[in-house]
């Protein structure tokens, strides 16, 4: 694999593991509250 | 009348909505894609579809399902009915509501094919190939027991004759869809989501483990780095090649199994003020994170591994079902605890399809329940003994599943979507829908969505729809078969069916 390849798969994944951290935090900082 | 259900919790919902979008797909065609489309490169088209026409779309489907949900009903037909006082409307929600159980056809039955292998692999039943056979050989052994299984020969017979293990699995995968609807929404739907989930993860998580350890299996020169290369070495000039950035739109469309009428339904049982910004996000990450970080990671990489790049360049063109039924488990038989892991690959595929088999059934089950106020016991074995008997069809007819697929698996669906968004914010009206989206909203959703909802979302799902109809419809249309007919006759009868019942369905409605 080179480098872009390494790249791009650290861009990918960053991306999607981002967003659900984001999601997942907020849904449990909701639900938290909700209760 | 009855009481409509309700979600027990946040989290079961989304896990459900999640399942209801990971199928497949994610382990199977986004690798493919992937890689025949640029490589790492492809990633670009692919996230900014996934901003440009996914995340806006389940957007507009939560949106969509939770207004009609206000009214008692969980379809399209009901639900466009309220967006849009055109006679028309309801009978194009018909796509909504006949789509996905036309679908649940010949879905529940691919499903069973995941089970039975797992069963197989688990009783070390599976065939076997010495590591080292070459790519025909393995074809060969791993083609023969999959045409057994499924009874396909190439003959110029009209019927298939399936293996009467492929049938009883069959008949137990539907028991066990109809057992598990016929609890209902929070007790059926929502709590195996709550643990099916969990476990598809977990068997996806231990399988990348095991593929990412593989080193050089076979040749020391070549390993499974290079099948990641394979899959993320970026090739730039692609970007400048329509047909990759409709690829990605494409794969972004059918990942996030919008315009299928089913994340209407699940959305329909939401509260009036219930969030659906933060929730559809939840769910198009999950899918996300299923498709590009666990489907990426499994066979495509262990693939170019043990075969090499130019077989995996072959495996990898010769489509999905080659891929799940015959090149990862010979890959999987040569490792130490084969029989292992092909279970976890055939598990992990298993709760893919039934979390998703489970939302393609509920719209029909809805119907019944909301606008003829038939009891869910009744109305799931209604729907139950009516995909038992037309399930037939692409069991045991030659060519009917492929056709059944082209037409509402393919067509249907972006048609569908291109209505719905058409419908949402053009006909119901762009400031009405931002403010339905927004409606209890856990996050602020960033105002140029509204741009992006008015019109870049519907100019892409009409770039699709004409795109792929110029791309298809003259290959599909050009060769006829006795079994592609039978399963158009059927699909245009059971429209035909959908729409009277819709019509007897709304009659009743205006005399009460």
């Amino acid at each position: 694999m080179n480098i872009g390849g390494w790249l791009f798969l650290i861009f990918g994944w960053g991306v999607v593991i981002f967003l659900v951290f984001y999601c997942m935090k907020k849904v449990f900082e909701k639900e938290a509250k909700f209760k | 009348m009855n009481i409509r259900q309700r979600w027990a919790t946040r989290i079961g919902l989304i896990l459900a909505m999640a399942g209801n979008a990971v199928g497949l797909g994610n382990f199977l065609r986004f690798p493919v894609q992937a890689a025949k489309n640029g490589g790492g490169a492809f990633m670009i088209p692919y996230f900014i579809s996934l901003f440009l026409l996914g995340i806006p779309l389940m957007w507009v489907e939560w949106s969509i399902g939770r207004y009609g949900g206000k009214f008692g009903h969980g379809t399209a037909p009901g639900m466009f009915d309220k967006l849009w006082k055109n006679p028309v409307a309801k009978y194009l929600g018909v796509i909504g509501l006949a789509g996905p159980i036309a679908i649940i056809l010949y879905y529940n039955y691919i499903e069973s094919w995941t089970l039975g292998y797992a069963i197989h692999s688990l009783l070390g039943k599976l065939p076997r190939v010495p590591q080292g056979a070459d790519l025909e050989r393995i074809n060969e052994v791993f083609g023969t027991f999959l045409s057994g299984y499924v009874g396909f020969s190439n003959d110029s017979s009209l019927f298939l004759r399936p293996s009467f293990f492929a049938y009883i699995i069959f008949l137990i995968t539907l028991l066990i869809n109809i057992f598990i609807l016929a609890r209902g929404i929070s007790g059926g739907i929502e709590t195996f989501a709550r643990f099916a989930m969990p476990t598809l993860f977990l068997f996806a998580i231990i399988l990348v483990i095991r593929v990412l350890t593989l080193g050089s299996p076979v040749d020391p020169e070549v390993s499974v780095l290079d099948g990641l290369g394979f899959l993320w070495n970026p090739d730039f000039s692609s970007l400048f090649n329509p047909n990759v950035w409709l690829a990605a739109a494409g794969q972004i469309f059918f990942t996030l199994s919008v315009g299928m009428g089913a994340i209407l339904t699940y959305a329909s049982y939401l509260r009036e003020k219930d969030d659906v910004a933060l929730s559809g996000l939840s769910t198009a990450s999950l899918n996300e994170f299923a498709e590009v970080v666990l489907g990426g990671s499994i066979a495509i990489p262990a693939a170019v591994a043990f075969f090499g790049l130019v077989n995996a360049k072959n495996i990898a063109v010769s489509g999905a079902f080659n891929l799940a039924f015959v090149s990862v488990p010979a890959i999987f038989s040569f490792l130490p605890l084969g029989f292992v892991f092909g279970f976890l690959w055939f598990g992990l595929l298993f709760f893919a399809g039934i979390t998703s088999s489970l939302a393609l059934t509920q719209p029909a089950i809805a119907f019944l329940e909301d606008e003829f106020n038939i009891k869910r016991k009744w109305a799931v074995i209604g729907v139950g003994i009516f995909i038992f008997f037309f399930s037939h069809i692409p069991i045991f007819i030659k060519g009917a599943l492929d056709e059944l697929d082209f037409w509402v698996g393919t067509f249907f669906i972006t048609f569908f979507a291109l209505c719905e968004a058409i419908i949402f914010i053009w006909i119901f009206g762009p400031d009405k829908a931002w403010e339905e989206i927004n409606k209890g909203a856990d996050i602020k959703i960033p105002k140029i969505f509204y741009f992006i909802l008015k019109y870049v979302t519907p100019l892409i799902l009409i770039v699709i729809f004409i795109a792929w109809i110029f791309q298809n419809f003259g290959t599909v249309l050009k060769e006829p078969s006795p079994g592609k007919w039978i399963a158009r006759m059927f699909l245009f009868l059971f429209f035909v069916f959908t729409c009277i019942m819709v019509r007897i369905a709304f009659k009743k409605e205006k005399r009460s």
